[in-house]
């Protein structure tokens, strides 16, 4: 049993308390007196120092400590909650912004699908990927230890960047963590996504960080023809508006302002 | 800052990865479309890097590295290929490449691998 200090939300307040840590179950004292069945949690969500537990009759539990006892907690957690877990190798991250990660290497540990996140657990690391983040899940094949071996590859996105990470363990297990990932990611889906090759070169050039006015020029577009596939794109939820920049032309006064500016040498 | 020779089968390839490096204050020396216009412009031009697609006609871009590296053995070259095709990585990095980016890219990603490629 571990004791671990941590804030409990209780009565729209926060409560300081040291609770208990046991390998079935968090126990948490008066006045908060609650037992956590590590079975029962159904969800986990972390946002800084505070980590959300959601229980299977719905009941939510928020606890705020420091990051070396939320690791603490998160582990027993992660390794005992209701979730679909396998022991396999991963490598997380492998790619990051289309850059091999050049260290990168096959770790073993948990990998663990919660409600809303996979996690890579390991006894010193724990890797958060959001499903709504998953941008793609694929089988496929990689070199390891000069064999190839099959592979469950996961994308997603991080700061606006893909990140690819893999999963390597024997083939049915793959293939059924495989079919799991794609099916609580189905919405994801970009099945139907008709786009043309010009579209697909402007969604290319946004993801690489061009702005409006660099595509146009790169492309030889008019405003009007990239406002339109950006529609299409922002439509098809494969885009998001993140700013609208304005063009101007200036009035008389503005000419004006200018001109006498230039004369009097003050630009 | 560094010259560079940018190899691409497609010009929106080739286009994309000029503005990248172009924004990242390098200076574009060139262009080829295949690995043996690659080689000859590398004779040429002597650049400081080379980024090199794989997947192209005539040579590809391994078969290019190769020979890049045996006329200039500290030639620096940076492999860009799509996803799916990351086990070319060992062979690429077996035969000289310094680096390697992976289709689609990130502007900042390239900028940082170009500039460690560029400092080794």
């Amino acid at each position: 049993m571990v004791e671990a200090p941590v804030k409990v939300r209780h009565n729209e307040g926060w409560i300081n308390c040291k609770i208990s840590i046991e390998d079935e179950q968090i126990i948490i004292p008066a006045p908060v007196s609650q037992t956590i069945v590590l079975k029962n949690i159904v969800d986990l969500q972390e946002k800084k120092n505070t980590l959300t537990i959601y229980l299977k009759d719905k009941t939510e539990i928020r606890l705020v400590s420091v990051e070396k006892v939320l690791f603490v907690i998160k582990h027993r957690i992660l390794m005992k909650c209701s979730a679909y877990r396998l022991m396999a190798f991963f490598m997380s991250p492998a790619i990051r912004g289309g850059v091999l990660i050049t260290n990168a290497a096959w770790e073993k540990g948990a990998i663990v699908v919660l409600k809303s996140d996979i996690w890579f657990v390991t006894p010193g690391k724990q890797i958060c990927i959001p499903l709504t983040d998953v941008s793609g899940i694929e089988m496929t094949k990689r070199e390891v230890d000069g064999k190839k071996q099959d592979v469950v590859r996961i994308d997603h996105l991080e700061d606006q960047g893909l990140v690819s990470s893999f999963v390597l363990t024997q083939l049915s297990t793959l293939q059924i963590l495989y079919n799991f990932l794609s099916e609580i990611t189905a919405g994801l889906s970009v099945e139907g996504a008709d786009l043309d090759s010009m579209d697909q070169q402007i969604a290319m050039l946004v993801y690489s960080g061009m702005d409006s006015s660099t595509i146009q020029n790169m492309l030889q577009l008019t405003f009007k023809d990239i406002d339109r596939i950006y529609d299409k794109l922002i439509n098809l939820n494969m885009a998001e508006v993140k700013e609208i920049r304005r063009e101007i032309h200036l009035t008389a006064k503005g000419v004006r302002y200018i001109t006498d500016a230039t004369k009097s040498g003050t630009n | 800052m560094g010259r560079i020779l940018i190899v691409d089968d497609t010009m929106f390839m080739r286009t994309l990865l000029k503005n990248i490096l172009f924004s990242g204050g390098h200076e574009i020396v060139g262009e080829a479309a295949d690995g043996t216009e690659a080689v000859a412009k590398y004779q040429d031009l002597k650049p400081d890097l080379v980024t090199m697609d794989v997947v192209m006609p005539k040579m590809n871009g391994i078969e290019a590295l190769k020979e890049i590296k045996k006329m200039d053995p500290g030639a620096r070259v940076v492999m860009c290929t799509a996803v799916g095709q990351e086990q070319m990585v060992k062979l690429a990095i077996k035969s000289g490449a310094r680096g390697y980016v992976v289709k689609p890219f990130q502007a900042p990603k390239v900028l940082d691998e170009v500039k460690n490629v560029l400092a080794s």
